[in-house]
């Protein structure tokens, strides 16, 4: 019987867990005290939830405030870069997406993240009037979950061709692509009739493909590219000459008479 | 007083040497063989090495080239991302002929450990591919030899290249055109 | 007559005349001076870039895909492919993020190893850079100089991990091997050689060279408030006057004990940017020098004790029953980290490499991020390249040092 793979998350999973294993949490600590304590104070009522996980800030706030948020930070706390901003996909569990922003404070060694969950669905503004660095992230975030950012001055797909469907790092998105991926360079260049000629792309790594005189897949019975060849025919090994031994030339002291 | 003169057909041959076409026209193609510097990812910066000091690609006769028009070789060097497939294979019909391909290192070849919705697995699916060189990323030793072997290939090739077979997956005469 | 089809189609009769004058011209994505893959689309007016389009992607190969359905363990190779022109300060960014998400830290004979790799490779990389911009700029015996230093560094690296690019050299919670016999000398060796070139081949062909002077002097003159705002990190921040290395405000590995300068310039040029890599290099093979007696000063412990997450060494394995057990746990499921998500970040030779890592308990990440200081780099030039002639263009891609590994990822 086929193993059962949920539709909504592609992603791999272990293939045996303890029934009693439980999983730890990273610590989070509280800001009181803190030299974080400004930032938090700064942002007032915008803070939902904060901690310090692994030696920065978490702010969790409202989707909807992003951009206020940002603007504080950067005005008034001195968070003068936005170093990254992506995206983390919760759809299947919970119907969101988890954005994140990883803002640096050169001038006192502070790293914030801001965090926020937006549905399915809404957009998020686009924060690039406050930082350029902002255009390309948001850019892949676009290309890569398909979260729209309003007011964005080009929101194009980013690394993918703008003719790409669907969006890779969704969880529901196989990592081996789907079928307009796996025929996508073939389409593209020699059209959708070369298929047939071409074939279906090899994901097995392991495949052996006794047929192929080429990619030294006839083991045993390697011949020269391009080389016609009867299957029921037994050829003789062919190895590549050396400069110091022709392994071609049959001695008397050839030991490997494989054929 | 007549042994000044000399008997080119019985001596070794000095000023004379016979060959036949093929030999010469393939030994001219062979010994000086431009690749186009298509440099993907990872193995390009291997294939500047093999082109710089230490290893030294010219001597070989190999000089690199920026135009498609005026290469003889492409070596593929690394990763072939759906995205570029498209240019590569135009740049491949912007070269003259004769013309070969290298696959260089795991990911031109198969798809290597990029086994991912983005690359394509194996360049052959598009280009005919002549040689193609393991390794993530090969050594420029590798690089030399396996030019050193499209060398030998070409040798024994026909000086006619429409006897060459290749791979061709334009002709639209037979579904099985060749697969090579 | 051409007849056009799927394969050879009528490119050459594009029009690219407009009625406003300005002209569209294409670079890339296969352009010998554009550092890989990368393709811009520049509107000229004359010989002046109007605006530029920088298209990226075409080195996409979905490795944040691929650390989602790879263990911890499996995915360090890849990383290698990330900056392959330094790949062991990848490998170790990644390493780092996953030991602060399990809270261990390596031995210190470990860090002394891996500091020396991660400065081994900024010269790697810098030597690099200086090969190509110089190559792009029309300096072609500094290529062939670089090259050849460059290929001592990697003679060390072979000797340390037999590999020349793709190192995979540091692993999580440590370093796989100690250091074979004579690399520390060979290592001194190097450092002499080094800063001997930088100062008598590089510095003294380059510095005062009149060509090299216009090329680069008021090229790609970006202020430090952009630089802030456009994400630059590394060199292109430091080359814009503002001091800020990771290396020293964030420290980690042995960089707290070591005794080193950042060099900054306030030029904001490239010219100014190129000082910067050679003053980065005499700073590495100093930073270097103090590791060589630091190291001999070390336990030979090479990987942390975590039993949890990473196997014990090899004798144990083989003689205790514990460890085999745990081993073949680990090998065969993968460590589970606690749930929780943490940022990483790394000075690397371009920049700031940073991994954000999200776990959820699973020896699979649910998310991982790299924050690539390229990427950001190449967004740079949609306002770099501005205004500025299109034989500069070259020069400016060249001094933004981006490597197409990383930038598509």
């Amino acid at each position: 019987m086929r193993k059962y793979v949920p539709k909504d998350n592609v992603q791999k999973k272990a293939y045996y867990t303890d029934r009693f294993h439980v999983v730890p949490r990273v610590p989070r600590e509280k800001v009181i005290d803190t030299h974080f304590e400004a930032t938090v104070f700064n942002l007032g009522d915008y803070v939902k939830d904060s901690y310090i996980e692994i030696g920065q800030l978490v702010v969790h706030i409202d989707a909807s405030e992003n951009f206020a948020v940002l603007k504080i930070l950067k005005e008034q706390c001195g968070y003068t870069q936005c170093s990254e901003q992506s995206a983390v996909d919760y759809l299947a569990k919970d119907g969101e997406f988890e954005l994140f922003w990883q803002m640096l404070n050169v001038n006192e060694a502070k790293r914030v993240r801001v965090v926020c969950r937006l549905k399915e669905g809404l957009a998020i503004e686009s924060v690039e009037p406050l930082f350029k660095s902002a255009n390309f992230a948001e850019r892949e975030m676009f290309d890569m979950f398909g979260i729209k950012v309003n007011n964005h001055p080009f929101l194009k797909r980013i690394l993918m061709p703008d003719d790409w469907e669907g969006h890779p790092l969704l969880k529901t998105y196989p990592l081996f692509g789907d079928e307009f991926a796996s025929w996508y360079e073939v389409d593209k260049i020699f059209g959708k009739e070369y298929r047939d000629i071409i074939g279906p792309e090899n994901r097995d790594p392991g495949k052996i493909d006794i047929e192929d005189t080429k990619r030294f897949s006839r083991v045993g019975y390697e011949v020269p590219f391009g080389t016609e060849y009867n299957a029921d025919e037994e050829v003789d090994i062919a190895y590549s000459e050396t400069a110091l031994v022709n392994y071609n030339k049959k001695t008397s002291k050839q030991l490997d008479e494989r054929r | 007083m007549a042994q000044h003169q000399v008997n080119y057909a019985s001596s070794a041959g000095l000023p004379i040497a016979l060959t036949s076409v093929d030999k010469l026209v393939n030994w001219g193609r062979s010994n000086s063989l431009w690749p186009l510097t298509y440099g993907l990812a990872c193995c390009a910066i291997e294939m500047m090495a093999s082109g710089a000091s230490r290893y030294d690609f010219d001597r070989m006769g190999t000089i690199f080239r920026a135009s498609p028009r005026q290469a003889d070789v492409m070596i593929l060097a690394g990763t072939l991302s759906k995205k570029h497939s498209e240019f590569a294979r135009r740049l491949y019909d912007q070269m003259t002929e004769p013309k070969w391909v290298i696959s260089m290192g795991s990911c031109a070849n198969t798809g290597g450990m990029f086994n991912t919705y983005a690359t394509v697995q194996g360049v052959d699916r598009i280009i005919p591919v002549d040689i193609y060189l393991p390794g993530c990323a090969p050594r420029p030793e590798t690089l030399q030899y396996a030019m050193m072997m499209l060398q030998k290939k070409i040798r024994r090739e026909s000086a006619d290249m429409k006897k060459n077979t290749k791979q061709d997956l334009t002709t639209q005469t037979g579904k099985r055109a060749r697969l090579i | 007559m051409q007849v056009p089809n799927k394969l050879t189609p009528f490119f050459e009769n594009l029009n690219f005349e407009r009625d406003d004058n300005t002209m569209v011209i294409n670079f890339g994505p296969q352009h010998p001076s554009a550092h890989g893959q990368l393709r811009l689309v520049l509107e000229l007016d004359g010989e002046q870039v109007v605006k530029a389009y920088p298209d990226i992607g075409y080195l996409h190969r979905g490795i944040e895909k691929m650390a989602e359905n790879m263990t911890y363990n499996e995915f360090l190779p890849t990383t290698d492919r990330l900056d392959y022109i330094a790949s062991t300060s990848n490998n170790y960014a990644y390493a780092l993020a996953v030991e602060k998400l399990l809270d261990i830290e390596a031995p210190r004979r470990a860090q002394a190893i891996r500091t020396m790799l991660l400065e081994l490779n900024r010269i790697i990389s810098h030597l690099f850079f200086i090969a190509t911009h110089a190559l792009d700029v029309g300096a072609m015996s500094v290529f062939l100089y670089a090259f050849r230093e460059r290929e001592f560094a990697m003679d060390l690296m072979e000797d340390y991990c037999g590999a020349r690019l793709t190192h995979s050299a540091v692993r999580i919670g440590g370093v796989p091997l100690d250091l074979p016999a004579n690399w520390l000398e060979n290592l001194a060796a190097f450092c002499d050689k080094v800063d001997y070139e930088v100062e008598h081949t590089y510095e003294a062909l380059l510095t005062e060279n009149r060509i090299w002077k216009m090329r680069l002097e008021d090229v790609g003159v970006i202020s430090a408030e952009d630089a802030l705002n456009w994400g630059c990190t590394g060199p292109m921040l430091r080359g814009s006057g503002v001091k800020w290395d990771i290396r020293k405000e964030e420290p980690y590995e042995l960089y707290s004990e070591l005794d080193f300068d950042i060099p900054v310039s306030d030029r904001c040029d490239s010219y100014g940017r190129y000082r910067l890599y050679m003053e980065e290099m005499k700073q590495s093979t100093r930073i270097l020098r103090q590791l060589i007696p630091l190291y001999k000063e070390t336990e030979p412990q090479l990987m942390a004790h975590a039993p949890q997450y990473i196997s014990a060494p090899k004798e144990e394995i083989m003689t205790q029953n514990y460890a085999l057990m745990q081993h073949f746990v680990l090998v065969t499921q993968g460590m589970r980290p606690p749930r929780g998500e943490v940022y990483v970040p790394t000075e690397s030779p371009k920049g700031e490499l940073g991994f954000y890592i999200k776990s959820e308990g699973d020896p699979y990440a649910y998310r991982l991020k790299c924050r690539a200081p390229s990427f950001f780099h190449t967004g740079l030039l949609q306002k770099l390249l501005v205004g500025t002639y299109l034989a500069d263009v070259v020069t400016i891609i060249g001094t933004t040092n981006i490597v197409f590994g990383e930038v598509d990822r």
